[in-house]
């Protein structure tokens, strides 16, 4: 069975040969590279990962990335990430998944009406080529969309149905001016007790091609590991969307040092105690390797 | 005050609910949707700001603090069409917990999955969903599993699709029908594949029960509640 983490982050200190942006989060001389990330998995008994693009959206800027996934083709997918406005996407998303190891992109925009009132034409999204473009050529969508967004996902879900969709951590749709970063270096998002994401991106469980993260607790919780505050949260995704079609994942790096990677692999045994061991495995790892094709090892 | 006849009781009693069509009509009913839009138009650019802003449901809205905004809201607390009914039901002993003047847009999918509200073992807990505009099948009506209030009922699952929960009906209903139903029994809102919002007023009550309105709650609009039934009503007196 296979244990796969399928939402982190791995990049190395910025330089010509791995250009990236920086930030006081991620400067310069910071490094979180693979080798690291394959010492916690080798400790924890992960097999596979999906790497997610950060950092920058340029070609150049995936650089980083591409030689994590060329190097080890049989541990690691790869997701991009598609620069905002880019006059021609198709032509990115081509050329970052040439036999490269990039299955998919992730988008926080699409581009519709602010206002769910408004009249709905998906053609005139702004995303709409680049979902076009993921359905022709069988790519994965990974989706953290704002809130602001969240009301267009099911259009376009509706227009491709072929497309695979993973919503990201928890499928939490952020809203503007509640992120931030915490003492530790990881991502804050502020909440509303009420979880508004019940009446938007849960409601997508009906369409077949939608798959949810169960991760990122640690920027979601008021409290600490395991995060017993989320545990509704986590059975209302079980309960919508099924066992099948959810997937485990630590947010690597920013988990490191508060809980700790070791901690995070037992996070959904801790917050859905009831999971049987079959349903324990497909989350844990069978469902992405069916679901994004994981080669066997 | 209109009190049910025995057929209604007994529709009550087995099936959990009841619908008053043409509850609200002519005058008072153009006065509520004239009202209604105002307010709705009123709210809607500060609910945007605040879907945006992650604090607000994107797919429905509420009027915040309706019963401020205008008596009509207060008025149709105590409608006669449906008011004899719930005080029956309640043994006289009713309160109201609040009122959801909502706004929901046409979406693929409905906004909710079929549930109940509360637990069998909640003191009765009752809602009347009162159209605003005239709502058709397949427009977001309201739909409830007849007989599903009672605690030997069930057990249901939650279906995929609102369509096949199992044994459910429907109500679509012209401007001014009022449906009335024990919200332990399982409801939902249907998809509204229509491009017409679905505009309605859920009012909640429940069977009194020591503290569980504050007199604070409503003090706001004590003005308008006078007389003794209303001040219970509105549990002004604690």
């Amino acid at each position: 069975m296979p244990r796969i983490d399928a939402h982190l982050h791995v990049f190395t200190k910025a330089s010509a040969e791995f250009p990236r942006e920086i930030s006081d989060v991620w400067p310069a001389e910071r490094e979180e590279p693979v080798e690291k990330l394959l010492g916690e998995m080798e400790k924890h008994q992960i097999d596979q990962a999906v790497l997610v693009q950060m950092a920058g959206t340029s070609i150049e800027q995936h650089r980083y990335l591409l030689r994590c996934l060329k190097e080890y083709p049989n541990r690691f997918l790869g997701i991009g990430l598609i620069p905002d406005g880019h006059p021609n996407p198709t032509e990115h998303m081509a050329q970052l998944t040439d036999d490269t190891g990039i299955i998919g992109f992730r988008l926080s925009t699409f581009g519709g009406p602010r206002d769910i009132f408004a009249k709905m034409d998906v053609r005139e999204f702004a995303a709409y080529p680049i979902w076009k473009y993921a359905a022709e050529r069988d790519y994965v969508l990974w989706l953290y969309p704002n809130a602001i967004n969240a009301h267009l996902l099911p259009y376009l879900v509706q227009e491709f149905p072929q497309v695979r969709i993973v919503l990201n951590h928890l499928a939490v749709c952020p809203g503007k001016g509640k992120f931030s970063w915490d003492e530790l270096g990881r991502p804050q998002i502020q909440v509303t007790g009420y979880n508004l994401t019940m009446h938007t991106t849960y409601r997508l469980a009906r369409f077949e091609n939608v798959n949810v993260h169960l991760s990122g607790q640690y920027a979601f919780s008021t409290e600490e590991f395991p995060y017993k505050d989320l545990a509704g949260w986590h059975r209302g995704l079980l309960s919508g969307f099924g066992s099948k079609r959810l997937m485990w994942a630590t947010d690597f790096p920013w988990i490191l040092e508060n809980p700790g990677y070791g901690k995070l692999t037992t996070v959904i045994e801790e917050l859905l105690p009831d999971l049987s061991d079959a349903e324990l495995a497909d989350i844990m790892g069978r469902n992405a390797k069916r679901i994004l094709r994981f080669p066997d090892l | 005050m209109i009190l049910p006849t025995p057929k209604e009781k007994n529709q009550w009693e087995e099936e959990g609910y009841l619908v008053f069509e043409n509850a609200i009509q002519g005058e008072d009913l153009k006065r509520l949707q004239t009202t209604f839009d105002y307010w709705a138009d009123e709210c809607k650019a500060e609910w945007l700001d605040r879907v945006e802003a992650g604090e607000a449901v994107a797919t429905f809205y509420d009027i915040p603090n309706p019963l401020e905004k205008d008596p009509i809201f207060i008025d149709i607390i105590d409608y006669p069409s449906y008011y004899g009914a719930l005080m029956e039901f309640t043994n006289h002993d009713l309160i109201l917990l609040g009122p959801q003047v909502r706004t929901v847009a046409p979406w693929p999918v409905s906004y909710t999955g079929w549930h109940p509200d509360v637990g069998y073992d909640n003191p009765l807990h009752i809602k009347v969903q009162i159209y605003v505009n005239d709502v058709e099948p397949g427009g977001g009506e309201f739909g409830f599993v007849p007989g599903s209030h009672k605690p030997d009922s069930g057990p249901y699952a939650r279906p995929m699709r609102q369509e096949s929960m199992t044994g459910h009906k429907t109500f679509p209903g012209t401007a001014g029908t009022a449906i009335m139903f024990n919200s332990c029994g399982w409801h939902v809102s249907m998809d509204n594949h229509s491009d017409i919002p679905r505009k309605s007023i859920i009012l909640i009550y429940e069977k009194r029960t020591p503290g569980r309105i504050g007199p604070g709650q409503y003090a706001s609009i004590s003005e308008y509640c006078q007389t003794p039934e209303r001040r219970k009503l509105f549990s002004l007196d604690g």
